[in-house]
């Protein structure tokens, strides 16, 4: 059984959407003076914003590799 | 259970204490840290997306009951760079306020209407989802002084109801959040636990992951089949329309940030609880439906696989766990839907009393002898409003109570009623140029289309469905929030690009000697075609959004005056700093401090001011007037004994700090604590 439309393609429509809307948000903050890059705090908000969006796209890899081992 | 509630009541009763003012009903007084607030959210989220109807969906379709849990992060550099610090720092209580300071009367008006809607669903999908986790566990009926009481879904409810209602109704915000810390524990505590007696049921880990099937332990449901749980629909529906929901419009997770001591403790609370307490919660709320799918295939004897899956959770409880265990996990379960609806309530009443009670007091003019009076007053409005709005939430059940899910009634309920004030949430930060007639429009357009695809799904939603079989019953229930959120955000932009057009009109119009005349027929056209949409009982609605959508524009403009400089001021994203200078009252003071420990001396003066040494203030990296947040040394109090206030005159005695008898009572301060200073901005 293919089971493309039930991992991957989810996957990709999930974090391809999704990061559409993710780095808009990132970029108006950024572009609107919201987000200060000068500010050191704010720089980490910044890191934290790519390592949340990395953190649960390993999830939901790590997850897809595994159950279709 | 019985004891577990009264526990409860008491608890959150207790907490009436620190309510001092409608300040502290609502906001508690924006004295908390962030780790309180992140573990007092954790039970108002998953109670809201509940053991039942994830452990439901887990028991259907495996890992894939998690996705609603893993997908909040999109928004989160819009919330909290956007969102957050500006409904802190334009100090607004509501969100309906927001929108009559960002544009005028009528859109506040609409927004409240639309919230009203919002909350009070809300609260009714929440003691549905109750009534039917409390149902299994009752005996059909009892006795009691002779006469047989049978015991229905909605005699719970209502019983629950009560319940939940007379601590609210005493305790107000501190209590939602000291007994959503104390239940946010409970639950997660008991979810683990009966996980790990679940594995230890059917083996071990392994054999666990062994008996579920292959698409079990996938983490993403198919992408558009079956019509009751695809992964597309989903995503529009939670993800989307969902996590701006959660974030930006439910008035009941707002209020707990704005609970936080400050901005920047809310971006924590907030991150703390998308990337880890999340995906923890999914595991708690979904595990009983993997558990007893895993036992389904091991033994079909044990749980049948004809389980009713809002069941289920119940059933595998029962099995894994002894009596006294089961007990103790369905007081979890419980204690999570009552944190819920606790927090529903309680920012329900805040909608109302500041939406509609206090604009109704002024247009009546009421006069008060002084604040203490008109907060007494408020404070006691808001309390009798707790009690009417559970009384409300819980005659909504009755418009769920037909869905075969709890799931897939939240679902629809989302796809539906968010949409409107999401976009209109949304495009009122991120886009300057949004005007009043686009959020007016917004609001009935949108709505009038929303109809519209409800009542002809397959003319309307069908070209977004992303091949979704439609269920003539419940005609795509989670897509439609795709469809939704485009008509919305079409109306919005239509509208706002439009604006010169309505500009022009409207001004050719004024030169009219008849303009009054033109407009009154222009309102009636726009007002009649909206009623003909909701009654549907017109072969030509397809045609009435149209008059809608182009004569509301131009009847706002008419009416309405909007100067887009003044009204955006600090209530965009674009001028967050002007937002944050108007919050101090002073120019920002941006230069870095540390923390200084500080002994508390009685003084007699009267202003909201608290005076610290010359020495201390270079410390801190303040200076006079400077906003100061002062809490109780011991941090596990997590700001339960605090104040905001400004600095005062400096004085020569370091390490001391003179507080007046007000701000010693408000903060709850013992006589000669040690408190730490801090400053805010």
């Amino acid at each position: 059984m293919d089971y493309f439309s039930h991992s991957w393609l989810p996957y990709m429509y999930l974090y391809g959407i999704g990061g559409i809307f993710f780095f808009s948000g990132v970029y108006i903050v950024w572009k609107t003076g919201a987000i200060d890059l000068n500010r050191p705090h704010h720089r980490t908000w910044m890191k934290v914003f790519f390592l949340g969006y990395a953190w649960f796209m390993i999830v939901h890899g790590l997850f897809t590799i595994l159950a279709l081992q | 259970m019985v004891i577990y509630f009264l526990a409860i009541m008491l608890f959150g009763t207790y907490f009436g204490r620190y309510t001092k003012n409608t300040s502290d009903f609502f906001f508690g007084g924006r004295r908390f840290s962030w780790w309180l607030i992140t573990m007092s959210i954790v039970a108002t989220g998953v109670g809201s997306h509940s053991f039942v109807k994830y452990s439901a969906k887990g028991f259907e379709h495996g890992f894939s009951s998690s996705m609603t849990y893993l997908n909040d992060w999109f928004f989160i550099p819009f919330f909290m760079f956007g969102w957050l610090p500006i409904i802190v720092y334009s100090k607004v209580r509501s969100i309906p306020e927001y929108f009559e300071k960002r544009f005028n009367p009528s859109a506040r008006f609409l927004a409240t209407i639309l919230l009203l809607f919002y909350m009070i669903g809300y609260i009714g999908i929440g003691f549905l989802t109750l009534g039917k986790a409390i149902i299994p566990m009752l005996p059909e009926s009892f006795y009691i002084f002779g006469s047989i009481i049978e015991i229905t879904l909605m005699r719970a409810i209502i019983v629950i109801a009560i319940i939940t209602g007379i601590y609210i109704t005493f305790g107000g915000q501190t209590a939602v959040i000291f007994t959503d810390l104390l239940q946010g524990f409970i639950l997660l505590f008991a979810g683990f636990l009966l996980f790990i007696l679940g594995i230890s049921y059917v083996g071990g880990g392994q054999e666990f992951w062994d008996l579920l099937p292959l698409s079990w332990k996938l983490p993403l449901a198919d992408f558009n089949k079956p019509s009751s749980f695809n992964f597309v629909g989903i995503f529009w529906q939670d993800a989307v329309a969902g996590s701006v929901g959660f974030l930006f419009m439910n008035q009941g997770l707002l209020m707990r940030f704005m609970a936080c001591k400050s901005v920047n403790e809310g971006r924590k609370a907030a991150t703390i609880n998308i990337l880890f307490v999340l995906p923890l919660s999914a595991i708690v709320v979904g595990n009983a439906g993997w558990l007893g799918k895993a036992i389904s295939v091991m033994d079909p004897s044990i749980v049948s696989p004809s389980t009713s899956p809002d069941e289920i959770f119940v059933v595998v409880a029962s099995i894994v766990t002894s009596p006294g265990i089961f007990g103790f996990i369905m007081a979890a379960l419980t204690a999570a839907l009552m944190s819920t609806v606790d927090t529903l309530i309680n920012a329900t009443a805040a909608i109302f009393v500041n939406d509609v009670y206090r604009p109704i007091m002024k247009y009546a003019k009421k006069e008060y002898t002084d604040d203490k009076q008109k907060d007494k007053e408020e404070l006691f409005a808001a309390r009798i409003t707790s009690m009417v709005i559970t009384a409300a939430g819980v005659l909504s059940v009755l418009a769920f109570i037909q869905f075969p899910t709890v799931y897939e009634a939240h679902g629809y309920f989302h796809s539906t009623l968010t949409p409107p004030l999401v976009v209109a949430i949304f495009m009122g930060v991120f886009w300057k140029r949004f005007t009043p007639a686009g959020v007016i429009t917004t609001f009935l357009g949108g709505v009038a289309l929303m109809i519209l695809g409800a009542r002809f799904p397959e003319v309307f939603i069908s070209p977004f469905d992303h091949g979704i079989e439609m269920n003539s019953d419940r005609p795509y229930s989670y897509i439609r929030a795709f469809y939704n959120l485009i008509v919305c955000v079409g109306v919005g932009v239509f509208v706002t690009m439009t604006t010169f057009i309505q500009n022009n009109i409207v001004s050719v119009i004024k030169k009219n000697n008849n303009s009054n005349t033109i407009m009154l027929i222009l309102s009636v056209i726009a007002g009649v075609s909206f009623l003909l949409v909701i009654l549907g009982s017109s072969s030509f609605q397809y045609i009435f959004p149209i008059f809608i959508i182009v004569f509301f524009p131009i009847i706002v403009t008419y009416y309405g005056k909007y100067d887009e400089e003044l009204s955006t001021k600090g209530l965009t994203v674009y001028s967050i700093n002007e937002g944050k200078q108007a919050f101090k009252g002073s120019k920002l003071n941006e230069k870095f401090g540390e923390k200084v420990e500080v002994k508390l001396q009685l003084s007699n003066h009267n202003e909201d001011e608290i005076m610290c040494s010359k020495n201390d203030l270079i410390k801190l990296g303040a200076a006079v007037g400077d906003l100061v947040y002062l809490s109780d040394k011991r941090k596990w109090l997590g700001g339960l004994k605090s104040i905001h206030s400004r600095f005062g005159k400096s004085h020569n005695e370091d390490g001391i700090v003179y507080l007046n008898k007000d701000q010693i009572d408000h903060g709850l301060f013992g006589n000669d604590k040690m408190l730490i200073a801090e400053k805010e901005m």
